[in-house]
């Protein structure tokens, strides 16, 4: 049978402490250094300890106001706090015992959360550490946790990255690169949900089914395609150019309201796209018919009623012969 | 960890073949994304077709094409994160072999849901150890030897690291101190964001 051990002694050395404890520190009942763990020697980095007052290495956290080791044992012997007196970033956590009465006093102590500030400002290694203390294992955690977070933050940024490509590509006419319908509407309700002054203009080619019918689809992708390029040539980056049907165009115009500067683009508009267009050595010969809105002739103008009237404005223009530009102030040309 | 492979291989194959070489292997494994990311769930089996693929792209083993892949997972300057992570495992070769038992735990703790498949460690002798790994993905084995091989150099250890059937790897250490191995310190470089 196996004796009760609690209340017998055994002996330590101080080699086989320091292997143990490589953060103890031995002190004799005038707080003077008897013996220092090589781990906390290196954290007192030089400083001459042994024979050492206790109090001028360290500065006691808590228990405030302690400055004694035995006040430091009466009040909170299983938990009190420490900073080097040269090193006060680095706090050291730790428990202390008296080892008979009027006998010297062990203390270990530990890095706790000032674990990786302490290994960097140390230039510690795993032989600092006892097999048994979890230092590695923490270090470790915060290191593998550092990996994942940045691995997951590149995630989110290709996600993202992918996301507005999608979000472009819903929104673009693949043949012309303009904008779609979808993305004209989105500006429209935008820019009437702030109230703020646009122009519109709509624009119908002539002559489109005539160049599709006789030359074919591909003519007519040409004719669109051309289309496209003269359209984004004529606006600014703010305003917006998109094919809303076969050879159906829509330009918003943010802050754009003068008659006289709408028409003028539009009239050069139709000058471009009249122009004769080539397709593998065959004319294609379009025109453009194009009714222009302004949001300021509306009362309390929404996305509707905008494309209702330069429908009308449109169909004024088809009627007053091709290659026209009709502005309509109410319901009258203006 | 089909993720963690794939995505392993697309950074190999970019890096050492090219990207043109990875858009051929892609086109040959008819995947209909060119892009494996770490985080996220492909089909179980994955990894092992895209591996095949690639090897029939390159004219090589797919066994080869792994285990360069493990190496270079570990000795690529892009994955220092790897080696930091695998260096933890102590202070020693024999010392991160034991600690090889335990990476599934620490795994977890650092990603709960990443699985990384179970190892144990035999000791046949003194110095001679038997690492079994087993996992439903083929290619695992001969990623785990071109990894022990890439870290037996880290350390600067001499080692004999061999395949045995499909999922034991045989490692005799001839000498724990043969080179003295690249350093490692505690503390983590600074990252540059």
């Amino acid at each position: 049978m196996m004796h009760d051990m609690s209340g017998q002694e055994i002996r330590l050395g101080i080699e086989a402490l320091s292997r143990f404890m490589p953060m103890h520190l031995l002190l004799d009942a005038e707080d003077r250094v008897l013996s220092v763990g090589p781990t906390l020697q290196r954290v007192l980095d030089g400083i001459p300890t042994l024979g050492a007052r206790f109090e001028d290495l360290f500065e006691v956290r808590a228990p405030g106001g302690a400055g004694k080791m035995s006040d430091v044992l009466d009040r909170a012997a299983n938990r009190f706090r420490l900073a080097p007196r040269h090193k006060r970033n680095v706090t050291l956590r730790g428990l202390g015992q008296r080892l008979g009465p009027d006998g010297p006093v062990l203390l270990n102590l530990t890095f706790g959360i000032d674990l990786i500030a302490a290994v960097r400002e140390f230039s510690l290694t795993d032989a600092d550490f006892a097999a048994t203390d979890l230092a590695m294992e923490l270090l470790y955690l915060a290191e593998a946790n550092a990996a994942v977070t940045h691995e997951l933050r590149g995630l989110n940024l290709r996600l993202e990255g992918a996301r507005l490509q999608a979000e472009e590509e819903a929104l673009t006419d693949p043949l012309t690169g303009l904008r779609n319908r979808r993305a004209a509407d989105l500006v429209l309700e935008r820019l009437c949900a702030a109230r703020a002054p646009f122009g519109l203009m709509h624009l119908d080619l002539d002559f489109f089914k005539a160049v599709n019918d006789t030359l074919g689809h591909a003519a007519g992708d040409f004719v669109l395609e051309t289309v496209g390029r003269i359209l984004r040539e004529q606006i600014r980056a703010e305003d917006c150019a998109a094919r809303i049907g076969g050879d159906e165009f829509v330009i918003i115009l943010p802050g754009r309201t003068e008659a006289q500067t709408l028409q003028t683009i539009a009239a050069r508009i139709i000058t471009r796209v009249s122009h004769a267009m080539e397709f593998e050595g065959k004319p294609c010969q379009v025109s453009g018919s194009i009714g222009i809105v302004r949001s300021t002739d509306l009362r309390a103008p929404d996305a509707a009623q905008i494309m209702a009237a330069s429908d009308r404005a449109l169909y004024a223009a088809k009627h007053a012969g091709r290659a026209q530009a009709v502005l309509m102030s109410g319901d009258t040309p203006a | 960890m089909d993720a963690l492979l794939l995505r392993s291989l697309q950074g190999y194959v970019r890096d050492t073949f090219g990207q043109p070489v990875w858009l051929a292997i892609c086109r040959r494994a008819t995947l209909k994304n060119d892009t494996f990311e770490p985080m996220l769930r492909y089909d179980p089996g994955m990894a092992d077709r895209v591996a095949e693929n690639a090897a029939q792209e390159l004219g090589r083993s797919v066994d080869t094409i792994w285990e360069d892949m493990g190496t270079y997972m570990v000795t690529s300057p892009g994955h220092e994160g790897v080696r930091r992570l695998l260096r933890f495992g102590g202070p020693s070769f024999v010392d991160f072999l034991h600690s090889l038992e335990e990476a599934p735990g620490r795994a977890r703790l650092a990603m709960p849901g990443l699985e990384l498949p179970e190892v144990s460690l035999t000791e046949t002798a003194p110095d001679h150890f038997s690492v079994e790994c087993a996992s439903r993905i083929k290619g695992v084995q001969r990623v785990l030897v071109g990894m022990l091989t890439a870290m037996a150099d880290d350390y600067g250890a001499l080692c004999l690291i061999e395949a045995e059937g499909r999922d034991r790897i045989a490692v005799q250490v001839l000498d724990r101190a043969h080179a003295s191995g690249r350093r490692f310190d505690l503390s983590r470089p600074e990252r540059r964001e």
